[in-house]
């Protein structure tokens, strides 16, 4: 059984909280140990960074001292935005000792950082530690006929020197992830396009204006459903897709699922596990489409003796 | 007794304000063998080197010490003061205190003061053990070599074979002509590459001063300036040039198909075949890697339908060596691989391509016939996103210069498009317009005003797939809002990047290059054209990225050069070579096994008092010798000495400090 000392982070305990239980069934059947680090503080998310150097590293840096007093080598993050924090905090501690000394002192009573724990978000585990291969064999109900469209959303593969995971504009993980589970990840050009963030409380209209176009792509990429990776992600497409839709005038009716929710699904746990009540757009339509395969079109077959790679013989 | 005279430069700022100049003279007059210590603004101008002179001659100096910027920028200048005034050119000293102190000690003026006075209390030593040496003759071969046989190869080879010096071009693919050869219209008047780059390579063809050697690579290079040998490795063509009459039979008849690199890819070639209908030499050659024949023995149809039976399927590749006294390398550029703009799905859409793929697609002779097709589905594109600056001048992806012509090849792009298509419309985005030359700017005005292109300041952030359209969304930073375009097809105007085995060419010569991979000249505003090591010349954009004009004008630049050089029959050269003191050799030929130039030779001479007996000796051939040194190092009797750097020199320096 492999370990893996968890951060939930703020969001997995409350708006995400179907993130939180999904993984928990998924990691189960994948059999990781999820230790989650007790008393966990904010990662300081976006307030911090902007105000202070100080107090932007010493919140994520006091949770990665506590994570080293677990056993498991890798920190796993379900949300974004704390893995982001978590991720650079790590990075620049790890290139600059004397800065990870001084930073440390702040925090000095709950220990000394080693960098021994890496930091990686549950989509990174998934993909690295876990393996296409052993998703693979533990899916009992394919999601063959489910189209979907894989968000990222701007910080899971970014920016690149830091998270030094996936591409930081065509990321293709999750895609993988999800053919892993028999459905099909269609090109998706909004994969990395911004969707407004925590502009959601302060500036809604931005949000409707970017998150808008994100879902516009979506649909017209054929999706049946998107999936993210992250809490504020997934709050901002799904929450605001309502407003959006009247504002707009448009009709999108996309539901925006979790990575895990499909995991879970294909893992074999029912739907009643995967707390769809919290959608704000109804899921069990697009969901409806697991199965229905369609007749893929007769293949033309060429019989041709290539010579090499690049050329032909007539 | 040594009478020495001090010169100390101020080189404007350079020295003097990181230099305490006054400090430096009053120090240094003290030294005992100094007569004279003298400073001036500027020593290397005239009034600068007369006080040289005047000096020389009054203080009746055995020695001169100049005090400023590296020998390599002005040794030759101080020592023709010398000259001047009647002295022994080798008598003078440079002491480096502008790239050795002022330069890199610019934080402390007083560290910076005391390394220059040590400096020159070290130069002013070595001065006293210098000896009158005289410039050394060599016979000069007077051929020259071009390496690479587009515009810039093909200008140079042309201009140094009208001087009658014979000229060996070597070429690596099967055709001269290079890149332009794949252009259609030049910028800023318009006219037909082919008609003005074909009847050149016609008359490289035909020169009686011109030997052409296409489908080759030089792989080795030794000697010196004046008398270089090369290796050149003829890559087997498997046709027989001399029987075959170019009729085409072969490679209408070849069933191989292999992309054709000529037209960018976009069609196929067969696996005989030339480059283009142009090609010179006219005559095809079999690609080795495709061809069925030469790599499972099957086929041969080639072979069969030749009447002249000039294909030769047991052809090796041959080594051929000249003897040459210049080279000219002039290979070129490569074009920069945009996959890393994965935000605009380059490599996921076809309909976006690169300039030279429209390039091709516009050309009379090209793919398409002349007109462009989007790649997808073969349809006329009616709007057309063309976007400046892929790859250049951008840090994060790739390198940071301005590759110089994509602004001008994008205007002339707008133009073609709309001769071609009447009802489409270009849009370019662009983060500045640099058009710098004759008739540049206002051939970018005739893009904006006749073609009507619609420029747009600010960088494409995203392109995504609306149906069949390309949504380009970018900035428009004149009126400060992102703008999409709906567009058919989106060319990138992918930046000049150095072909990328330059770094083993130079190597392979023995000059230098760049971060970027392009080769280095030896100065870059006075001697643009030369590299570091003499006789070895650049031509065109495998120095630096450039438009025809230029290359051509460098390339010409390049022909006088050799031209210069080989004005004579023999070559002067510093006489700072190794000399063999025979009392005291022992004849280990140690020296010989570690000179990198062969220079080390053995002869037999007399035991001496009177013995008949005779014992082995090292020779040092003047000629080649290149004064490296490691002679010196390896001889465990100290018989071998370094013109110019002897022990006593040396020593002097040492205790001089």
């Amino acid at each position: 059984m492999k370990k893996l000392t968890y951060f939930p982070g703020c969001s997995a305990h409350g708006t995400s909280e179907e993130f939180d239980h999904t993984l928990k069934l998924v990691m189960k059947t994948l059999d990781v140990e999820m230790e989650e680090i007790p008393d966990w503080n904010c990662c300081g998310a976006t307030s911090a960074h902007v105000m202070t150097e100080n107090l932007a590293y010493a919140l994520p840096l006091r949770n990665l001292v506590l994570a080293e007093k677990f056993t498991g080598n890798i920190m796993g993050i379900a949300c974004a935005s704390c893995y982001s924090r978590m991720k650079t905090t790590k990075v620049h501690m790890d290139e600059n000792p004397e800065l990870a000394k001084k930073i440390n002192s702040t925090i000095i009573q709950e220990g000394n950082y080693t960098g021994r724990v890496e930091v990686k978000s549950m989509l990174q585990y998934c993909y690295e530690d876990i393996g296409l291969e052993t998703i693979k064999s533990k899916v009992t109900k394919s999601l063959a006929g489910l189209k979907v469209a894989c968000y990222y959303g701007c910080l899971l593969t970014r920016p690149k020197g830091i998270t030094k995971f996936d591409s930081p504009e065509y990321p293709v993980s999750m895609d993988q992830i999800m053919e892993a589970l028999g459905a099909e990840a269609v090109e998706f050009d909004f994969k990395t396009e911004c969707c407004g963030a925590s502009f959601s409380i302060s500036d809604t209209e931005i949000v409707e204006s970017l998150t808008g176009k994100i879902l516009e792509v979506a649909k017209e990429s054929g999706a049946h459903l998107i999936v993210v990776a992250c809490p504020l992600c997934q709050s901002n497409l799904d929450m605001r897709q309502p407003d959006i839709e009247k504002h707009q005038g448009k009709s999108f009716r996309l539901p925006v699922m979790y990575l895990t929710q499909l995991m879970a699904l294909a893992f074999g746990y029912p739907e009643s596990d995967m707390r769809l009540k919290k959608h704000i757009v109804p899921v069990e339509e697009a969901l409806s489409n697991i199965g229905k395969i369609q007749e893929p079109p007769p293949k033309v077959t060429k019989t041709k003796k290539a010579v090499s790679a690049e050329s032909e013989v007539e | 007794m040594a009478r020495v005279g001090v010169f100390t430069c101020f080189c404007g700022a350079n020295i003097a304000d990181f230099v305490d100049v006054p400090r430096v003279v009053e120090e240094t007059r003290k030294i005992r063998e100094v007569r004279c210590s003298i400073e001036y603004k500027y020593m290397c101008s005239d009034p600068g080197q007369q006080m040289i002179r005047d000096a020389i001659v009054q203080q009746r100096l055995t020695s001169v010490v100049v005090a400023a910027c590296s020998p390599r920028m002005h040794e030759k200048t101080f020592r023709k003061a010398l000259s001047d005034a009647g002295m022994n050119p080798y008598l003078l000293e440079v002491a480096n205190i502008r790239e050795h102190s002022s330069w890199v000690h610019q934080k402390d003026k007083k560290a910076a003061t005391d390394k220059a006075i040590d400096l020159i209390r070290m130069a002013v030593a070595k001065s006293i053990a210098n000896e009158q040496l005289y410039e050394i003759s060599v016979p000069v071969t007077k051929r020259a070599l071009v390496i690479g046989g587009g515009i810039a190869g093909i200008q140079a080879a042309l201009d140094i074979a009208d001087a009658r010096i014979p000229v060996t071009l070597v070429e690596k693919s099967p055709s001269i002509g290079g890149r332009m050869a794949q252009l259609d219209e030049t910028f800023p008047t318009l006219d037909c590459s082919q008609c003005i780059l074909t009847p050149k390579m016609v008359d490289v063809a035909s020169h009686p001063y011109i030997e052409l050697i296409p489908y080759s690579e030089v792989i080795e290079l030794d000697g010196f300036v004046g008398n270089y040998k090369a290796k050149i490795r003829k890559k087997a063509s498997y046709v027989n040039f001399a029987n075959c009459t170019g009729c085409g039979a072969c490679w209408q008849k070849c069933p191989v198909k292999v992309p054709n690199e000529y037209n960018m890819n976009i069609d196929k070639r067969k696996a005989i075949y030339t480059p283009f209908p142009q090609a010179v030499p006219n005559k095809p050659v079999i690609d080795a890697a495709h061809c069925t024949m030469l790599l499972k023995g099957k086929c041969g149809i080639c072979a069969k339908v030749c009447e002249k039976g000039a294909i030769d399927f047991k052809m090796q590749d041959e080594i051929i060596e000249r003897e040459i006294g210049a080279v000219v390398v002039a290979t070129g550029y490569d074009l920069w691989d945009p996959k890393p703009y994965e935000e605009y799905g380059v490599g996921r859409y076809k309909d976006i391509i690169t300039s030279l793929e429209f390039e091709r697609m516009v050309s009379a002779n090209g793919p398409t016939g002349g007109v462009p097709q989007r790649p997808s589905d073969g349809k006329v594109p009616k709007t057309v996103v063309f976007i400046k600056c892929i790859g250049s001048r951008d840090e994060a992806k790739g390198i940071e210069y301005c590759s110089k012509i994509c602004c001008m090849y994008t205007a002339k792009h707008a133009i073609l498009l709309h001769h071609k298509v009447h009802d489409s419309h270009a849009y370019i985005f662009y983060m500045d317009i640099r058009a710098a030359g004759k008739g540049y700017e206002e051939f970018v005005k005739k893009a904006q005003v006749d073609t009507a292109a619609t420029y747009l300041r600010g960088r494409v952030s995203k392109i995504y797939k609306k149906g069949d359209k390309l949504m380009v969304r970018g900035e428009d930073a004149q009126i400060g809002q992102l703008v999409e375009v709906e567009a058919d097809l989106v060319v990138l105007a992918t930046a000049i990047i150095a072909p990328k085995d330059n770094p083993n060419l130079a190597r392979l010569l023995g000059i230098s290059y760049d971060k970027y991979g392009y080769l280095s000249e030896a100065h870059p505003k006075l001697r643009p054209v030369e590299t570091a090591k003499a006789g070895i010349f650049l031509a065109g954009c495998t120095q630096a990225p450039k438009d025809i004009p230029d290359t051509v004008a460098q390339a010409s630049a390049c022909a006088a050069k050799v031209c210069g050089l080989f004005s004579g029959d023999t070559m002067k050269k510093d006489p700072m070579v190794s000399k063999v003191n025979t009392e005291f050799c022992s004849g280990c030929q140690n020296c010989v096994t570690v000179c990198p130039y062969g220079a080390i030779v053995t002869e037999e001479i007399p035991m001496g008092h009177g013995s008949k007996e005779m014992r082995v000796v090292s020779k040092v051939n003047e000629g080649v010798c290149q004064g490296c040194g490691s002679c010196v190092a390896i001889c465990r009797s100290m018989a071998i000495n370094l013109s110019g750097f002897t022990d006593p020199q040396i020593i002097n320096e040492i205790v001089a400090i």
